[in-house]
């Protein structure tokens, strides 16, 4: 059973430089200047789990991004952890896209691609944190799907139960190929790259598809065809004052009551 | 001019730095014991990921990646273990030798298993009439018919107790001096007592001295030529001994300096971060203007080996960057202890463990003295 087995995933700002970020004021954007650029950490435990798979069942796996002609560098690491071919969905109208407008180009791409069976993402990314785009990818695709995963045991060839995350426990889910899941971190333990995978890798061309290849129309992706917009981001302030009310614990107790009702807090 | 490192350098990199982190980082009280198994596993890892093998052949199992990844990999090493750091170089350092010097039989069996981590020798050089006058060695190897006979006592010697092979260099006559393989477990090696170097009294870094006592070995066991060892040596010891001690102390520089700059940020003093007064502020200026000009001295003479010049030929480059950047660890260690106050010297804080391992640098692969006649033998001839 050879698979064909898709791994989307994003290149994001490093979560260990994050307290360096700051937004621009005016745009509401983040400022990423100086921040490097990593493949988003969920996404890499989805390319782990896409290369278990292909080892267990044979196969072949295409990673692919969507993002500026920089985003190459998660694509290429990709190849060097070794997934066998990588797409960059690279084109001026596709910047600003929200959750929608992000599902739908990787849905047409993944069209393109041609046969598929199992679509894995990372369950969320670090900068935008929605875990939106997976569900909305498979809606697209109009297959089934599930989000939290954090193990998966085929049963046949062309099923599979996957174990959901939840609180206080999880869930057992089946699932017919074709198929997509969003993966948490628990699932797997993701691969380095060997030195001879990393220079490999660094020698291999990137397919990049503009719009045209994909045949969308330039109004329905990016920030024009994103039917949500975001309209200002604020950077969170946290303020503490302190205020030491003294007397016996009875008069504290009844006192601290009266003053956290004028503030509002009861 | 490109100041810009290749994309597969940037990767390599990022893998070195995630395996240090995820590998070595939670295992390094284990490492630091003073007595135990060496750990056998972080070699077989670093030969699977290929960072033994990083500057090494391909044809001999190597992945001839360059100096300048090398020096990627020292660099990220040692900055949360110098241990392991040291090690690359002392795994990297015979295998150069042969690698580039023969004898053919080594380069097919003896390279590929080092590359794989699987099989580690070193260079059995410093006695105790010195290591950096190599020319008033005592060890000797006179020939025997098809044998040579090994005699001497050598001392300092990295991994002396787990090595496979030993790779002595010996006198064989006036002016004579041959560099030998000799396996582990041929009859006469013997070895001596443990020594106990500042950064060295750690189970994954034993030292200590080997005897050799009319120990026999086939000539072809003879790395480069008879009564021209010297040649294979120095070559070893520049591109790898000496880059390798730039290497290790730069990537300590570097920790160090971070950890200054943290712990500046995050302590108050007199209501303020203590980096809000000057004088922390131009301590940590000097530190970082250091540690920058280390790093190109460390990188540009890799580079020089990477466009193909020999070894003899950048002698003085290889020399000026082990002196700057060995100067530097010491000295930003010693300011970073300043900035960290009393915390600095406690284990706690992890200052004073750079500091230690910056010592040995000062003198490791070649004393800063002798670089410095290096450079000064250069410049006079210039």
């Amino acid at each position: 059973m050879a698979l064909e087995i898709v791994v989307c995933i994003k290149q994001v700002p490093d979560p260990e430089q994050f307290s360096k970020i700051t937004l621009d004021p005016v745009k509401g954007t983040i400022r990423r200047e100086g921040i490097p650029s990593v493949i988003n950490p969920l996404d890499k435990h989805a390319i782990e789990e896409a290369l278990l798979i292909r080892e267990k069942f044979s196969g072949r796996v295409t990673a692919i991004s969507m993002g500026p002609p920089q985003a190459k560098e998660a694509l290429q690491e990709a190849l060097a952890m070794g997934v066998d071919e990588a797409v960059l969905l690279c084109d001026r109208a596709l910047a600003g896209a929200d959750t929608w407008a992000t599902a739908y180009p990787l849905a047409e791409a993944i069209k393109k691609l041609g046969k598929f069976d199992i679509i894995l993402c990372g369950n969320e990314t670090v900068d935008g944190a929605t875990a939106q785009v997976g569900p909305q990818l498979a809606e697209f695709l109009n297959i089934p799907h599930v989000t939290n995963v954090t193990a998966i045991e085929f049963t046949s060839e062309k099923s599979w139960n996957v174990r959901r995350a939840i609180e206080r426990g999880y869930m057992k889910v089946a699932l017919e190929l074709p198929s997509l899941i969003t993966v948490l971190k628990d699932i797997n333990q993701p691969r380095l790259p060997s030195v001879i995978a990393i220079m490999e890798a660094a020698g291999r061309e990137i397919r990049s598809w503009g719009c045209g290849d994909m045949c969308l129309a330039e109004n329905v992706v990016g920030l024009v065809g994103s039917p949500t917009q975001v309209v200002g981001t604020f950077e969170q302030e946290v303020k503490r004052a302190r205020e030491i009310i003294r007397g016996s614990e009875a008069e504290v107790a009844k006192k601290a009551v009266k003053r956290l009702k004028e503030l509002g807090a009861l | 001019m490109d100041f810009n490192f290749t994309r597969e350098q940037e990767m390599l990199r990022n893998m070195v730095r995630e395996f240090v982190q995820k590998e070595l980082a939670p295992r390094i009280p284990e490492f630091d014991e003073p007595e135990g198994e060496w750990p056998y596993d972080v070699f077989k890892r670093m030969g699977q990921l290929g960072l033994v093998g990083l500057a090494l052949p391909k044809e001999f199992g190597g992945n001839a990646m360059g100096h300048v990844a090398l020096m990627i990999a020292w660099e990220e090493l040692a900055k949360v273990s110098s241990s392991w750091a040291s090690n690359l170089r002392g795994f990297a350092l015979p295998a150069y030798a042969i690698s580039h010097y023969g004898p053919a039989w080594a380069q097919k069996e003896i390279v590929p298993k080092i590359c794989r981590g699987e099989m580690q020798g070193n260079m059995t050089l410093t006695e105790d009439v010195g290591g950096s006058d190599m020319g008033a060695i005592r060890t000797t190897c006179l020939r025997d018919g098809d044998d040579y006979i090994i005699n001497g006592r050598k001392i300092m010697q990295s991994r002396y107790s787990i090595l496979d092979f030993f790779c002595p260099i010996c006198r064989s006559g006036e002016k004579s001096y041959t560099f030998v393989i000799v396996p582990k477990g041929t009859p006469g090696i013997e070895l001596g007592r443990r020594e106990n170097y500042i950064s060295a009294m750690t189970k994954t870094l034993p030292v200590g001295e080997v005897m050799f006592n009319n120990v026999r070995v086939p000539k072809e066991n003879v790395i480069g030529e008879e009564g021209k060892g010297f040649r294979p040596v120095l070559a070893a010891v520049g591109a790898i001994g000496r880059l390798g001690g730039a290497g290790i102390s730069l990537g300590l520089a570097e920790a160090a300096y971070e950890k200054a700059l943290h712990y500046a940020k995050t302590r108050h003093l007199y209501g303020k971060p203590i980096i809000e007064l000057q004088v922390i502020r131009w301590m940590l200026v000097d530190m970082e203007t250091r540690v920058e000009t280390a790093k190109y001295f460390c990188y540009y003479a890799s580079w020089l080996l990477d466009q193909g010049k020999k070894v003899s030929e950048v002698a003085k480059e290889i020399a000026r960057a082990k002196v700057v950047a060995s100067e530097t660890a010491l000295d930003v260690c010693l300011k970073a202890i300043e900035i960290h106050g009393a915390y600095g010297t406690t284990p706690e804080f992890g200052v004073i463990q750079k500091m230690k391992s910056a010592l040995d640098q000062i003198t490791a692969a070649g004393s800063n003295q002798v670089m410095k006649r290096t450079i000064a033998d250069a410049i006079a001839s210039e």
